[in-house]
């Protein structure tokens, strides 16, 4: 097989930089997520590919946190659009885990599929190349298993790699992976690598049946005593992977500006405000209700799958300690409203 | 500058405004076509919507109340928040942004033959209007008409001519107006639109309802119609939520796994009872 010694892992990425912008999750001060190599300093910050999950998710490659649309220019009655913003430049993102994989090609089904392909995200995404890590010891949190992901051999990878000690293991998948590898292959060997043996998980999460048995827990008063402790702040949307909702909005500087969309959350009163000030969310636990609903169980009824990926990050996240893994749990036992 | 071939749902295209009427004190009619005055941007089935933009303040998504042929798309805007407060402001000439069509629009091919009762209240009619001009424009498709509006008070009525002058003209038509409070000058009915429904209590036999108004309306007229023995394939409704995308992917606007941007707004009452209650 196909090996990339550690000793070399800086040297090809500085190969890969010349061609691509590569996204790495590193320690930077007191953040961890995934950043440019090219901001990576040498001494200060670390980089994190042993890690299993950063604090932020590389979602931010796929669909920025702000992401300019188009330029607006007034001009008494007149109005004009004479630049939209897509950008197809190449992007590498490299370890990325399985779980973040997964969430990026659920972001794929909605930003892609189902009617209509947004530009903005298309263009971004098709000069994407994704390197995996495979997971073979999951932490704590992880229930990546149970959300219907191999974390050993994921799909939708470009390359997967594992880490084998002083190697990882370099397999491509897809011709965007064997371009890759093309880039690098001097620095590649091939080799055998005893590659190590998987783990068994430490969360036992059962989603089989949960989507199905939500469809009659609309009204379910388990909901009130869930979402009691929810301060609505939004630290799970922000931390998840596979949160994907946007806002758009508008920024003018007298009769020039851009309209930008950015990341929204639906844990926030605004998100489903209407104009004339009605809100069918208006109340915390509402909006409690819908986030684990479109996790659970709208976007498996749309989309064929859960749009949780098991990464733990909103369990490890949330002030109010809730978790998802619980709620699943819950969900389970829950007797159904007569 | 956007290189590559694909399309843009989310970038507007560039229309004029050629005409503005006041329907009421807080509703505007905005007639726009193409800039320079040359067709339709696109065309907008009844019951479709369109993202409507003063590009420099937001979008706000409207359903077109009526598309006359390639000569205009009429939307009938209430001024409510940010956006719709500034289009209130404009004067004709100005250029706006608009996307679409978005939505499923009104099932006319399926209601063909149907009896059809029509029930609104305040701009709720704007998105019934163009089936009801529909029906009108195709008249041997569609049996008897009942329309049912109502608003708080006479100024509010929308589209007063056709109401009170073009609609009851038509053949096999009726219109039943009603106002919320009595005013000295009111000579009509007076009274919320559920009630007055239940009143008149119109056949339920081969008739389609279609309705559109406030929530708390839609609500009680949707029992009112249970009641008066309409069945959930006779019952059609539009509903609405926040909207940012108009294109199912901003996530807001969902009702269970439906994306009412993208499935509806139309949608059979049948369509509903299997999703939750959130509307």
């Amino acid at each position: 097989m196909k090996v990339l010694s550690k000793s070399k892992l800086e040297t090809a990425l500085n190969k890969l930089n010349q061609s691509a912008e590569v996204f790495l999750p590193m320690q930077k001060d007191k953040e961890s997520g995934f950043y440019s190599w090219k901001l990576f300093n040498q001494g200060q910050d670390e980089l994190m590919l042993n890690a299993l999950n950063v604090y932020l998710p590389p979602k931010n490659v796929v669909l920025p946190q702000t992401e300019r649309m188009y330029s607006i220019k007034q001009e008494g009655q007149e109005i004009k659009i004479d630049k939209t913003f897509e950008d197809s430049s190449p992007r590498v993102i490299f370890g990325a885990r399985p779980c973040d994989l997964k969430a990026i090609l659920c972001m794929d089904d909605v930003f892609l599929t189902r009617g209509y392909e947004d530009s903005f995200y298309k263009c971004r995404r098709e000069a994407i190349t994704i390197v995996a890590n495979a997971c073979f010891q999951p932490g704590p949190a992880c229930f990546c298993a149970a959300m219907e992901i191999n974390p050993l051999e994921p799909a939708g990878a470009d390359v997967i790699i594992c880490d084998a000690g002083e190697a990882y293991s370099w397999e491509a998948k897809t011709p965007k992976g064997e371009a890759l590898t093309a880039q690098i292959t001097e620095y590649l060997e091939e080799k055998s690598l005893s590659l190590p043996a998987a783990k068994p998980f430490v969360q036992d999460v059962k989603y089989e049946g949960v989507a199905e048995k939500l469809k009659g827990m609309f009204n379910n008063h388990i909901w009130e005593r869930l979402g009691e402790s929810c301060h609505n702040c939004g630290i799970c949307t922000y931390v998840c992977p596979s949160c994907y909702c946007f806002d758009i909005q508008v920024k003018m500087w007298g009769d020039e500006g851009y309209r930008f969309r950015c990341w929204d959350s639906c844990m926030y009163e605004e998100y489903s405000r209407e104009a004339g000030g009605g809100n069918p969310r208006g109340s915390g636990i509402e909006r409690f209700r819908n986030r684990f609903l479109h996790k659970l169980e709208f976007f498996k009824e749309r989309y064929g799958t859960p749009l949780c990926t098991g990464c733990g990050r909103c369990i490890v996240a949330c002030p109010a300690g809730i978790n998802i893994v619980k709620i699943i749990d819950e969900i389970k036992e829950a007797e159904l409203d007569a | 500058m956007h290189k590559c071939e694909c399309e843009q749902p989310l970038v507007p295209v560039i229309v004029e405004v050629m005409d503005i009427k006041d329907e009421t004190p807080d509703i505007k009619s905005f007639f726009v076509k193409n800039p320079g005055g040359n067709g339709l941007p696109f065309n907008v089935a009844p019951g479709q919507c369109a993202m409507v933009s003063y590009l420099p303040v937001g979008e706000s998504m409207i359903s077109c109340t009526w598309q006359e042929e390639q000569e205009y798309l009429q939307f009938a805007i209430k001024r409510v928040g940010l956006m719709t407060d500034e289009l209130h402001q404009i004067e004709v000439g100005q250029k706006i942004g608009l996307r679409g069509p978005y939505g499923n629009g009104f099932p006319v091919e399926a209601c063909k033959g149907k009896d059809m009762l029509f029930i609104a209240g305040g701009i709720g009619l704007a998105p019934l209007r163009s089936f009801i001009k529909y029906c009108f424009k195709h008249r041997e498709d569609y049996g008897k008409i009942k329309i049912i509006y109502g608003s708080r008070s006479y100024a509010d009525l929308c589209f007063k001519d056709e109401l009170f002058e073009l609609w009851p003209q038509q053949k096999d038509t009726e219109v039943f107006v009603t106002i919320d409070n009595a005013e000295e000058a009111w000579k009509g009915h007076v009274g919320f639109v559920p009630s007055y429904l239940e009143e008149l209590n119109p056949s339920s036999a081969g008739t389609i309802a279609v309705t559109c108004g406030p929530p708390i309306m839609i609500n009680f007229v949707l029992k009112a119609l249970e009641k008066m023995g309409y069945n959930d394939e006779q019952v059609i409704t539009t509903l609405e939520m926040r909207m940012k995308c108009g294109i199912g992917k901003c996530g807001r606007c969902n009702i269970g796994s439906e994306y009412i941007c993208l499935d509806g707004p139309v949608f059979y009452l049948a369509q509903l009872r299997d999703l939750p209650q959130e509307y």
